[in-house]
């Protein structure tokens, strides 16, 4: 009998009884508060920021204030003067002299401040993660009260690689050292964009 | 299968005798309870997610080769390749088939218990495949080829002093480097250019979901993403036991997995696949090892609930002051000590020993696992198995002979007393008596309670112990 075959038999000898585990209906508990606040916050906590920009600001004028150092930028939305098209990239490894990349993402979780981000919105997956910094435009319309309504997003159905980001990546490896930046981005600013 | 056993004990004591690592560690696991508890407190719903997340996954390993079907089908269907592994042998095979099939020679990985489980890094290294962990934790213990100590902080038995003595010596770092940061970012700069360049990358996963063949992985650092995203290939290997059922599942189980493990609302990363990306290859390992047997043994197949967030190894009081190490297995903690010895039964019989019973294991669990209860019946287990040490062995018989009979006992007592206030402490404190090698044996009585008490009290009514039933027993409060 082969590896499949074996494991699915010993499992159907050794299940306990199906009958009495029954499962439980989806649930949609906790807060259901799906306010900008909320993210905000929950954003925060997880070491995010806000990108604000001042009324009639174009978006890369607020980039070039934010990171001033800055010397790629590649942008998976179009308008962003003086950013590289991520199209224009030919493999996941060139995004890796990427200092600022600029995304916008499908929908925001107000419960933990994460931004949803998958193929349709990068189109180069690695981009999110070689590059040195974030920014994210998320139409506050996007916003899901918490884990329970998100995963009704059609999102999850449809994407083949969907990653909540929370913050800038992190690490507390060294003696519970908290430190934002360990190998993904460095930083993860969230910039409100109405659609 | 005669494996020495692990002397937990005895690797306990080595890491107790180092004061400034045991502050450290205990002070730390304990900050992430506290942390776990803080967050806990902040959602009313708390405990009504505990009771959902444990009849969920009851309900999943009840139906598991259902669902397990149902994954490969919808996995299949979306363009992941579906292996299928009975133990750890199968699975490095597996993996090193993939690789070489595509001429690969180096692995990029994020942390994955399953493959600690399997040993597969020197498997592959014996056939000419270079595996990077990426992981900073695991990188560590990589590099200081050791098994990670906790199942979501392996390196939490370091100090940073250690990690600049290993970083100093595989990365060329200054070795007096006592910055955390500096050593953090020493790891993002080497492990940059292996990213870049490896031909394969590997992920573990933390679930799976029947109904649309998606794997979660839920991570903090970045390496995982990066892991399989840049390469070409990526290959995830998950124990059979991470089904579950729904996509609705994952808000049960994702709002409780970093609360409980180190008291953040969510991981930095919850990155869900469902496929290849555009010019991709991804391959998903189902591994047994070991789990449909424990399924069926009625006492302990709802350790197979785990979701590994680690929150029973931060409460321990043993683990935190004997350090994960020294369990000498994969899993460490309470939750290592009940699943350990379904891998071997001799080696890890000192296991389940390692506990005080007291309990707090099994209520911060977010699966609800009776972990304690668990420790107890394994004690049972492992004594009716003969798989005992001669003195425990020969001092439990003992005092059962001596318990079952009311009158011997108390002639015991009587001896005891003496014996407590006359002899000279190398009669007591000796070989024979383990307890007293960490504990002083209680001061000498002058009366024994049962003395007491027939002398004031025997002509008060019922009483005497010998005719008291249960329902005297409960009266006091016993």
């Amino acid at each position: 009998m082969n590896a499949r075959d074996t494991i699915l038999d010993a499992l159907r000898r050794n299940r306990p009884d199906p009958a009495s585990h029954p499962l439980p209906p989806p649930v949609m508990l906790g807060d259901l508060d799906a306010g900008q606040a909320r993210f905000v916050a929950g954003l925060r906590l997880l070491g995010g920021d806000l990108l604000e920009r001042a009324p009639g600001e174009p978006l890369a004028a607020a980039i070039a204030r934010r990171f001033p150092d800055a010397r790629l930028i590649c942008s998976a939305v179009p308008g962003v003067d003086g950013a590289v098209p991520v199209q224009d990239l030919p493999n996941a490894q060139a995004a890796d002299p990427v200092d600022v990349a600029v995304v916008r993402a499908a929908f925001g979780i107000a419960e933990t401040g994460s931004i949803f981000l998958s193929e349709a919105q990068l189109h180069l997956n690695a981009l999110a993660h070689l590059a040195q910094h974030l920014v994210v435009l998320l139409d506050p319309a996007q916003l899901t009260a918490n884990l329970h309504t998100a995963y009704q997003r059609p999102e999850f159905r449809t994407a083949r690689y969907g990653v909540l980001m929370s913050g800038p990546s992190a690490t507390a490896d060294i003696q519970g050292v908290l430190i934002r930046g360990a190998q993904g981005v460095r930083s993860l600013s969230v910039c409100f964009d109405s659609l | 299968m005669k494996d020495k056993r692990i002397d937990h004990a005895g690797a306990a004591a080595a890491f107790i005798a180092d004061a400034p690592h045991l502050a450290f560690h205990d002070e730390r696991l304990w900050d992430m309870r506290q942390k776990r508890d803080a967050q806990m407190h902040l959602l009313p719903e708390w405990q009504e997610l505990r009771t959902l997340a444990s009849q969920i996954k009851e309900h999943a390993l009840a139906n598991l080769p259902d669902y397990l079907e149902q994954f490969e089908q919808n996995a299949t269907r979306n363009g992941i390749h579906v292996h299928w592994a009975r133990d750890g042998a199968e699975h490095n095979r597996i993996v090193a088939e993939i690789l070489q099939a595509r001429g690969a020679t180096t692995l990029i990985k994020s942390k994955s218990m399953v493959t600690e489980e399997c040993d597969m890094r020197p498997y592959l290294a014996a056939r000419g495949i270079t595996v990077t962990e990426t992981d900073l934790g695991e990188r560590i213990q990589q590099l200081d080829d050791q098994l990670p100590s906790h199942i979501v902080v392996p390196a939490v038995h370091k100090l940073t002093g250690d990690v600049a003595r290993v970083f100093a010596t595989h990365y060329g770092t200054d070795p007096n480097a006592d910055d955390p940061r500096q050593l953090a970012e020493a790891q993002r700069q080497a492990a940059r250019p292996v990213i870049l360049h490896a031909d394969a990358g590997m992920t573990g996963a933390n679930f799976a979901v029947a109904e649309t063949g998606t794997f979660v992985v839920c991570t903090n650092e970045g390496n995982a993403d990066l892991s399989a995203t840049v390469p070409g290939v990526h290959i995830a290997t998950l124990g059979i036991e991470r089904l579950v059922p729904r996509m609705s599942d994952l808000g049960v189980f994702v709002r409780m997995l970093s609360r409980s493990a180190l008291g953040s609302p969510i991981t930095q990363y919850t990155t869900h696949f469902r496929g290849p990306q555009d010019g991709g290859e991804m391959h998903v390992i189902l591994v047994d090892n070991g789990r449909s047997a424990r399924l069926g043994m009625a006492d302990f197949w709802t350790s197979l609930k785990c979701i590994r967030c680690g929150a029973c190894m931060n409460t321990c009081p043993v683990y935190r002051r004997s350090g994960g190490l020294s369990y000498g297995a994969v899993y460490s903690g309470p939750i290592g000590a009940i699943i350990d010895p379904t891998f071997n039964e001799r080696k890890y019989s000192t296991l389940p020993f390692a506990s005080t019973l007291n309990g707090s294991c099994t209520n911060v669990c977010p699966v609800r696992i009776d972990i304690h209860d668990q420790l107890y019946k394994w004690r049972r287990v492992l004594v009716d198995h003969h798989q005992m040490p001669f003195v425990k062995r020969e001092i439990m018989h003992m005092a059962g002979r001596l318990m079952g009979q009311p009158r011997l006992y108390r002639a015991a007592i009587a001896g005891t007393e003496t014996a407590l206030g006359t002899l000279p402490r190398f009669a007591l404190y000796n070989w024979l008596n383990p307890w007293g090698r960490h504990r002083e044996l209680p001061h000498p009585v002058k009366e024994t309670f049962h003395g007491w008490y027939r002398r004031n009290r025997a002509n008060d009514g019922p009483g005497d112990s010998g005719k008291a039933g249960p329902e005297q027993a409960k009266d006091t409060g016993r």
